[in-house]
């Protein structure tokens, strides 16, 4: 049976689903563990958040205010349309915390932060120095990859609500300059919150935290797999990129899907 | 002496009837990390004891530390440290267990992210409660007795060999370890490097420390100071080992 096959294939896709399923298990039964946090990995879980989280703090307000900006002028259009303006609070709920912000977020986390993990793994992976790690009783389960994937998770959770507060203050400004309609910011974010329920909360936190960490570990996984000669980090860059917008894509749609209908 | 050191003591000398390290007709198979593969060694180091091992021109990587510390597995027989088979142990035991060695690595074994300073303090800092000033308080005097000035602070690109070499040593020798391997631990460093290196020896021998040393150099070899219990010498994938009668 060739490589091609689509049995093969399938196979494939089974033996990743499995293996994803047992890596979230295993980094959420490591973390619950006390002695897991020894200084060293609290140490690099806070680079990490500072890294993947701190950093990226305002380039996520760039993209979510350009957001706020193209969805409330789009939004504004068809509500004076149709005659409720007062319905834009709603709508954004709607769109942006239900579908578009956790996606944005954790592609933005993928596009910076998944590309860099995959190459410092890989780089280490190559020169020797998870070995280095090993012999020294530093476990590159705990040491490497148990911080990289939680303090990803925890800086994608935390750039949403600044990228939700950012869209939401960017398109209250300017649909205040479109229209005087919109009303004051008080009765605008009254309702924005009135539109929210309990199960837009957790398809937030679902479609925020389950994403995140399948990048995580994805690309961890992929960084640390890299043997040989640095001739193939780009491959495995790529690689781990197209699995982690798959995963984060076919998770969206099935928690939608699970939520909603 | 406090407390916690007493105790240590007790506990190492109540460790000191089994043996450190236990290698039992052990063979690997061939990897092309190493240049040679092991066939039929056995070994059985005490504690305080120290295996000289001389290799053949060339076959400078061996799995013997490797096997030793448990991070590969043979592909026949038995390895234990402390009485404890590596095989049977949780990944967590095992990993706790490789934090009581010291290693001089053979090839490079520095995390490039990191400075070198970082990299000596790290698996203590990771195994240990000890605060940080401690660790690298005893780091420096370590340092300075291998002939540094302090503990290098840049990182291991940024430093030169012969330093990383001796920062290396410091690494190896931090935290009274109960098994140390040395990886050809003098290359670059031959001959200034022998007398503090052979008192570093003595000093953690005479506290049960046991130690395996690799070498292709004949002037270790024939050095009568390096005072070894045991002596091994490869042939190919064989060891001939003899032992120092008492």
């Amino acid at each position: 049976m060739s490589d091609t096959h689509p049995a093969n294939d399938s196979l494939n896709i089974w033996q990743e689903l499995n293996y994803l399923a047992a890596m979230l298990w295993a980094i959420l039964a490591t973390s619950a563990q006390r002695q897991t946090w020894v200084r060293t990995v609290r140490s690099e879980l806070v680079l990490q958040i500072y890294s993947s989280g701190v950093q990226a703090i305002r380039f996520v307000l760039y993209v979510s205010i350009a957001i706020g900006i193209s969805v409330v002028a789009q939004s504004l259009v068809w509500m004076q349309k149709i005659g409720q303006p007062k319905l834009l609070g709603p709508l954004l709920v709607t769109v942006l915390i239900r579908e578009a912000v956790p996606v944005l977020t954790n592609l933005l986390a993928i596009g910076r932060n998944g590309t860099t993990m995959t190459g410092e793994l890989g780089q280490m992976s190559i020169s020797g120095e998870i070995r280095v790690l090993d012999s020294q009783g530093l476990d590159p389960f705990i040491y490497l990859v148990l911080p990289r994937v939680l303090g990803l998770t925890i800086s994608v959770f935390c750039l949403n609500l600044f990228f939700l507060i950012g869209s939401f203050v960017s398109g209250y400004l300017f649909s205040t300059l479109l229209t005087p309609q919109v009303g004051d910011a008080a009765s605008f974010f009254q309702s924005i919150l009135d539109s929210i329920d309990g199960l837009d909360l957790v398809n937030f936190l679902i479609k925020t935290l389950l994403p995140a960490l399948f990048t995580g570990i994805i690309c961890c996984h992929t960084g640390l797999s890299v043997r040989g000669s640095a001739a193939k980090l780009p491959a495995a860059i790529k690689r781990a990129l197209a699995n982690s917008v798959r995963a984060l894509f076919l998770t969206s749609s099935l928690v939608s899907l699970l939520t909603y209908i | 002496m406090t407390i916690a050191t007493d105790s240590r003591e007790i506990s190492t000398t109540s460790q000191r009837r089994q043996p450190r390290v236990i290698l039992q007709n052990v063979s690997t198979d061939p990897d092309p990390n190493y240049d040679v593969p092991l066939w039929g060694i056995s070994i059985r180091l005490q504690p305080g004891e120290l295996l000289l091992v001389r290799l053949e021109r060339g076959h400078l990587r061996t799995p013997l530390a490797d096997l030793a510390l448990g991070l590969i597995e043979p592909r026949q027989g038995r390895i234990c440290f402390n009485g404890d088979d590596w095989q049977l142990l949780s990944a967590a035991r095992a990993a706790s267990l490789r934090g009581r060695c010291g290693r001089v690595f053979a090839e490079q074994g520095w995390c490039a992210g990191l400075s070198v300073n970082a990299n000596i303090c790290l698996a203590q800092q990771h195994h240990s409660m000890r605060p940080l000033a401690e660790i690298e308080t005893e780091a420096a005097a370590l340092a300075r007795f291998f002939g540094l000035p302090g503990l290098p602070l840049g990182t291991p690109t940024q430093t030169r060999a012969g330093d990383l070499n001796r920062a290396a040593l410091v690494r190896a020798f931090l935290g009274r370890p109960e098994l140390i391997i040395l990886e050809h631990p003098t290359r670059n460093l031959y001959p200034e490097i022998m007398p503090p290196l052979l008192n570093a020896l003595r000093r953690a021998r005479n506290k049960g420390t046991a130690v395996i040393w690799t070498t292709c150099d004949a002037e270790i070899w024939d050095e009568p100071a390096v005072n070894a219990s045991q002596r091994g010498t490869m042939f190919g994938s064989r060891m001939q080992l003899i032992k120092k009668e008492n």
